[in-house]
């Protein structure tokens, strides 16, 4: 017994050793960094603060703009993934011909780096040239001329846009997986109950998918909270779409050497890693997500 | 056999112990990595003992900036060299190699003093200028001479003037420019600001920017621009240089405001508008001063590389910046730091309007000169991108401006 503790020791050590390494330290890092007041510039003194970073982050304009926006963006575009994903993942669950060519084919928008997805978007945008901005024309949806990441409003829709197109995919593929461990018999006993395919759908269909529905919802949701690629090529944050990442990036990059702002700027990670726990501690318990 | 590769490692040995390798940054914009690459390959025959390699950087100014912020936050003694921005001296200072005493080595008394200028941060040259950069009024000569005008645009209004008559009548833009919330916005707001009187701060380096009304009424010319004499399209606000570019390229614009490098390109062979361009100094406002902002990269040392590298990196820089490769570079758009240059008349077979425009380059004004440069720039950035696009009118915008702009600088 004694022996096969040991064993275990020497086998689990690699394992967390590298997430010590790549995860908990930078974490502490963060949280340790967020109490002090300096900057990176040589000869920089670090002085202890205590809270005053959060507290300043708590009368910070900016900071609780960029917070609404987040929240706003991770809700709309996480519901519309998951309602598209689902739906997608049942069609291509389906039997029919080229079945795996079409599911292969529906990750390219997630294979494709979203830097450069985000700036074809961006072309796609234009207000003179761009194809969406033509449709949205002809569709009446907006007046001619109106550039769609100019506008206040507009703009954060296009982006909301952009991230469902691109991870749609993803979702459908992780409940796609949930859906094929569903054992058909469960299917058969329903039929021959006499229930109608909404009727399956809903009682045998959803309950079993629920698990993998939360933790896709958990990974698309941590994602979208701490998105800033999509947002930074498409508007770099103007017209009311900046995020909590893109607000990060200005305090971490622009003031990296001047002022005394690194602490600041991991009070804000603090704050994005404290907004994902929450998202996350509220999925676990409303979907009743055991991991074990 | 095996005795000839015991002598090829030998002499290897050898030549690797008399060689140095060295790392440099560049951008890759129009033809710019193609002609360093010839620059290069014509050092190493004169040096063939240093190796130079290119670190390819990212398009974007700002995103060049981050990853420079990474590589000297770090400490780290890669890239020997760096190609700086101009606004970026202050800021960098204290991680770049101090030149001052190489003033003479790298001859900066034959540069342009504005560039010079730009390199020295508190009497102190930490970079040496490589290109210089300024903001131009592209114009379709065609299209004001069919509508009877006999000269380019001399000031703001009689732009607009034009500008409405031709873009009515051909259904086409009257003017693009930079609108989108980036750094190229600042260029072409402090344009619009120092024409109109105006300055973000003094010689003191106290915030001016409030005070009296250009601010104001320069913030209000550029939201008229687009909504009062609809000359620029709403979408200017998410144009940078190449929206720009393409939009006057394709024939859909009567006017530009961009910095010369578009000029080889708008002329390039498959341009629609090749030969109809014609480029002037961007018109005056009421201050009756044409002024365009300066812009332009500087080639600094990392004070973290080993003496040795730091010695060929000056070498490299010494080559770079020399009269005859600054000459060769205008085949990549870039004007020259050295003002001799200006008169070569090879360069007026490349670039004509280089030679034409040299007041313009010479005359060219910074952006505020201050360490925490990026700072200031966001919150110009912000406000003036506000106004442009209604969420503020401008003087809200400007006294807003002024205040956070106190704040930062700790007034």
């Amino acid at each position: 017994m004694r022996k096969q503790g040991l064993t275990a020791f020497w086998l689990l050590l690699p394992a967390v050793l590298i997430i010590s390494i790549v995860a908990f330290f930078p974490l502490f890092k963060t949280f340790y960094d967020s109490f002090y007041s300096f900057s990176l510039r040589p000869g920089s003194i670090r002085q202890f603060v205590g809270f005053t970073n959060y507290e300043r982050l708590s009368k910070d304009p900016r900071f609780i703009y960029a917070l609404k926006n987040t929240v706003f963006f991770t809700v709309v575009s996480v519901s519309f993934e998951t309602v598209l994903g689902t739906l997608m993942a049942l069609v291509v669950h389906q039997e029919f011909a080229l079945r795996g060519l079409v599911r292969a084919a529906m990750l390219i928008p997630w294979a494709i780096p979203t830097a450069i997805s985000s700036q074809m978007w961006r072309w796609m945008f234009h207000d003179q040239f761009g194809i969406m901005t033509k449709i949205c024309e002809v569709l009446e949806v907006i007046q001619p001329g109106t550039p769609i990441l100019g506008r206040p409003g507009l703009a954060m829709w296009a982006i909301i846009f952009v991230d469902v197109w691109k991870t749609t995919p993803f979702m459908a593929i992780l409940i796609l997986a949930g859906l094929q461990v569903i054992p058909k018999e469960l299917y058969e006993a329903a039929r021959i109950d006499g229930a109608n395919a909404f009727q399956r759908f809903l009682r045998v269909t959803l309950p079993l998918i629920t698990p993998t529905i939360g933790v896709a919802l958990i990974f698309r949701t941590l994602d979208a909270l701490r998105v800033f690629d999509v947002v930074y090529v498409m508007t770099r944050g103007a017209v009311g779409t900046e995020t909590l990442a893109v607000y990060n990036r200005h305090v971490l990059m622009d003031r990296a050497f001047t002022g005394n702002w690194f602490g600041y700027g991991s009070a804000i990670s603090v704050a994005i890693f404290t907004l994902i726990s929450i998202f996350a501690f509220m999925y676990i318990k409303s979907l009743k997500l055991k991991f074990d | 056999m095996k005795r000839f590769y015991m002598i090829l490692a030998m002499v290897l040995t050898v030549v690797m112990a008399f060689s140095i390798k060295i790392t440099m940054t560049s951008g890759g914009v129009g033809k710019e990595l193609e002609i360093l690459k010839k620059q290069l390959e014509m050092f190493h025959q004169i040096y063939p003992g240093i190796e130079v390699e290119i670190i390819p950087m990212p398009d974007s100014s700002t995103e060049r900036h981050d990853l420079y912020v990474t590589y000297l936050a770090a400490h780290q003694t890669d890239p020997d060299i760096f190609m700086l921005d101009v606004i970026w001296s202050a800021e960098f200072a204290p991680f770049l190699e101090d030149l001052t005493k190489d003033y003479d080595y790298f001859d900066l008394d034959e540069f342009l003093a504005g560039t010079v200028k730009s390199v020295t941060v508190k009497g102190k040259i930490v970079a040496i200028p490589w290109f210089t950069d300024a903001g131009l009024l592209y114009y379709r000569k065609d299209l004001l001479e069919k509508y009877g005008y006999d000269h380019p645009p001399e000031t703001w209004d009689e732009l607009v003037e034009m500008a409405m008559k031709i873009s009515e009548a051909e259904g086409i833009n009257g003017f693009v420019w930079q609108g989108a919330r980036y750094e190229g916005l600042v260029c072409d707001f402090t344009e619009y600001l120092w024409s109109f009187g105006g300055d973000v701060l003094d010689d003191e380096g106290s915030v001016v920017i409030d005070r009296g009304n250009a601010a104001v009424e320069a913030l209000q010319f550029m939201v008229d621009m687009i909504y009062k004499y609809r000359i620029s399209p709403e979408g200017v606000t998410t144009y940078m240089e190449e929206d720009a570019r393409r939009t006057f390229q394709s024939g859909a614009a009567v006017f530009m405001r961009n910095w010369p490098y578009a000029w080889s390109l708008l002329n390039g062979a498959d341009s629609p508008v090749k030969g109809k361009v014609g480029v002037v100094p961007l018109p005056a406002g009421p201050s009756g001063k044409r002024v365009a902002t300066l812009g332009g990269w500087n080639l600094g040392i990392n004070k973290y590389s080993s003496p040795k590298e730091k010695e060929a990196a000056k070498k490299l820089i010494k080559f770079l910046t020399s009269y005859h490769q600054q000459l060769y570079k205008v085949n990549s758009g870039q004007n020259p730091t050295r003002e001799l240059v200006y008169k070569d008349s090879r360069l007026k077979e490349v670039a004509p309007f280089m030679a034409t425009l040299f007041d313009v380059f010479i005359n060219a004004l910074p952006r505020p000169r201050v360490a925490n440069y990026s700072e200031v720039s966001d919150i110009i950035q912000r406000y003036v991108h506000a106004a442009l696009t209604k969420q503020m009118d401008a003087k809200t915008a400007i006294k807003k401006l002024a205040n956070e702009l106190r704040w930062i600088l700790g007034e």
